[in-house]
């Protein structure tokens, strides 16, 4: 069944309006204020509406040549009209899916899949924009190509004529994983058991095969806002206004230009911590067969699937503003998924903020057995500090029996965690300083941007030991799970 | 127990080719003569005479690495152990990496033009992780052949990806 060459499928119809929306929206921003002043009122209009025509026609082509299908264990898109481009995807390399539904996209009752694999600088194969139940169901078909069930069970009996009811019946765990998600006060994706334009032979959405999620942790609304508040980034925003307001003062020349500059930098300054609250809204933290589920989102809701054994690296952050609260933040770190790490939840946050124990129930989950709390770390010689005077303080790791784990930073302090089994490389390096004071850095090599653990400055014998530890212990870790990544 | 070097003594370390000499001499000379080059035009141009400060350091820092040139390159060496490759070098600043074959994603031989008139090439050993730098310059083509299709046999048989 799944090796049949099914038809190829095109995006949803509304598609380029949405995206030719975008868009705009985009090259408006570029225009900017000072082009609107130069332009007038009419020519920006004209210029807008210029653009849009053009953008319209790229769109609707840009649909019409794009689709996507699956074949046995690949994904297959097909895009671009003049640069013809065909993207095998080989499922069992998926490292993450996230279905996202923009504002504008939840209107229409529209969602966007993107899948991430290794090796792509970008996020690769964005669906944009497909029917909210259908590309949740293909989510849920490609997670389980990629766990390597096949899905021909389900299908053949399903196929002709199948109404949603006897579906829903037959994987009752799809459903209710559904109604936990609805339960959990964010608007419900799936609709699990629809099935599609039911005629033999195309297509068929199947029933989104998401197995029950256990909701490990939501994120309190009120815990968000205070912590985005304790972020140094508001301390711009008393400069921001008044430097406008001085130069009215001085110039005695308020122009709509120079409003708009002082909104446009007000929104500058206190973007990111705003970001966050837009986009970590709600942040649900899921546990199910599939892997972890992550669903954020005020306006442009978010909902993400990494499959079990695909996190690579943690880390905890302790900010100085939020130990008054005893609060944390983590992040994780997927390959392919770029990391923002300073706040910016494009990346890879695992939880916005909570406190210890939260954190550690989190992180249980992704690395089951570490406790967050019995990390004692050896700190550095005490002669290191010729090299780090301040930092000697908060250097040093620790050999968990599941990971490896690094603490650095004076104001933000923070963790990083590894197990053993993610560990790709080591190094060990020793400058001239370093070999004066007898001491030498090492550092474990971890797959995907952001994150690497480093033991700076440990003794030379010390250090020599713990290469050769780590790549032990690393090799032992990947022996006993040898299937769980590829 | 007093230890003073980073590299483990208890594997056999393999040397790379002395002919890395000549390219590295090469490189080495060509960095200065940009420099020296780039110094005499902006003195033809701007009568600018401090510029030769610029060259006399460029000079002593490239007389400097030209005696420390033959240490440097004894510094270079590569183990193959059971499970991992070794790759260390470095003379001022010490390195030392530790790949294991199964985290190999995949390797390149690689061969300039001065380094196929020297009879050389450059093997490089790539992970998923983009910090892994375990690359050794200077082996002869049939070495680098050998060791190539001995790291992808290895990679191959114990394949672990991510």
């Amino acid at each position: 069944m799944t090796e049949s060459v099914e038809p190829r499928r095109r995006l949803h119809p509304l598609t380029p309006l949405l995206r030719g929306a975008n868009l705009v929206a985009l090259v408006v921003a570029g225009i900017s204020w000072q082009g609107y002043r130069d332009l007038g009122t009419q020519g920006w209009l004209l210029a807008v509406a210029g653009v849009m025509v053009v953008v319209l026609a790229y769109s609707v082509v840009s649909w019409f040549v794009t689709g996507y299908h699956v074949v046995g264990r690949e994904l297959r898109i097909y895009e671009g009209f003049v640069w013809r481009r065909t993207r095998a995807i080989p499922l069992e390399r998926l490292q993450s899916v996230e279905l996202v539904r923009p504002l504008l996209a939840r209107l229409f009752g529209l969602a966007e899949l993107k899948l991430e694999v290794v090796g792509a600088s970008k996020t690769e194969a964005p669906l944009a924009y497909l029917p909210a139940d259908e590309a949740a169901s293909l989510r849920g078909r490609l997670l389980a190509i990629a766990r390597g069930r096949t899905t021909s069970a389900a299908a053949p009996g399903a196929v002709p004529g199948a109404e949603p009811g006897a579906v829903a019946a037959a994987e009752p765990g799809a459903v209710a994983g559904t109604e936990r998600y609805a339960e959990a006060g964010t608007e419900p994706y799936a609709k699990a058991g629809a099935v599609r334009g039911a005629e033999p032979g195309t297509w068929v959405a199947e029933p989104a095969a998401a197995p029950p999620e256990r909701v490990v942790h939501v994120v309190a609304s009120r815990d968000l806002v205070i912590s985005q508040l304790l972020r140094p980034h508001w301390w711009a925003l008393p400069l921001a206004i008044a430097a406008p307001i001085f130069f009215f003062a001085y110039d005695n020349d308020l122009t709509f230009v120079g409003v708009a500059s002082m909104l446009t930098a007000v929104v500058g300054a206190v973007q990111a911590p705003v970001r966050v609250l837009l986009g970590d809204w709600r942040f649900t933290i899921g546990q199910a067969a599939d892997g972890l589920h992550l669903h954020r989102g005020l306006l442009e809701t978010r909902s993400q699937t990494v499959p079990s054994g695909r996190i690579q690296a943690l880390s905890v952050q302790w900010p100085l503003l939020w130990r008054g609260m005893g609060w944390v933040r983590a992040h994780m770190q997927v390959a392919g998924v770029s990391a923002g790490r300073n706040g910016d939840t494009r990346g890879g946050s695992l939880l916005p903020v909570g406190n210890v124990p939260t954190a550690q129930r989190v992180i249980a989950e992704v690395i089951p057995g570490f406790t967050l709390t019995t990390v004692t770390v050896h700190p550095v010689p005490n002669r290191a500090k010729w090299i780090v005077p301040l930092r000697r303080r908060v250097l040093g790791y620790q050999l968990t029996d599941t990971a490896f784990v690094t603490r650095d930073g004076l104001l933000t302090r923070e963790l990083v965690i590894v197990p053993y089994g993610r560990i790709q490389s080591v190094r060990v390096r020793q400058g001239p300083v370093q070999r004066w004071l007898r001491l030498a850095s090492v550092w474990a090599d971890v797959a995907g941007a952001g994150l690497t653990p480093a033991a700076p400055h440990r003794d030379v014998a010390e250090a020599k030991a713990l290469a050769t530890d780590l790549a032990e212990r690393s090799r032992a870790a990947r022996r006993s799970h040898p299937a769980k990544s590829r | 127990m007093t230890v003073f070097t980073i590299w483990p003594e208890d594997v056999e370390w393999r040397r790379v080719s002395p002919r890395l000499f000549w390219l590295e001499l090469l490189s080495l000379l060509s960095g200065l003569a940009v420099v020296s080059a780039l110094c005499l035009a902006a003195w033809l141009i701007f009568d600018f005479w401090p510029v030769w400060i610029v060259a006399a350091v460029a000079g002593a820092g490239t007389l400097f690495r030209l005696v420390l040139l033959p240490r440097s390159l004894k510094s270079w060496g590569y183990a193959e152990r059971a499970d991992d490759l070794l790759v260390r070098h470095g003379l001022m600043v010490r390195r030392l990496s530790i790949v294991p074959y199964g985290r190999m994603q995949f390797v390149d031989v690689t061969a300039g033009p001065v380094e196929r008139a020297l009879g050389l090439a450059t093997v490089q050993l790539h992970t998923a992780a983009a910090g892994s730098d375990a690359s050794i310059p200077g082996l002869p083509p049939q070495e680098a052949a050998r060791l190539r299709d001995r790291l992808a046999a290895l990679g191959e048989a114990r394949a672990e990806g991510l």
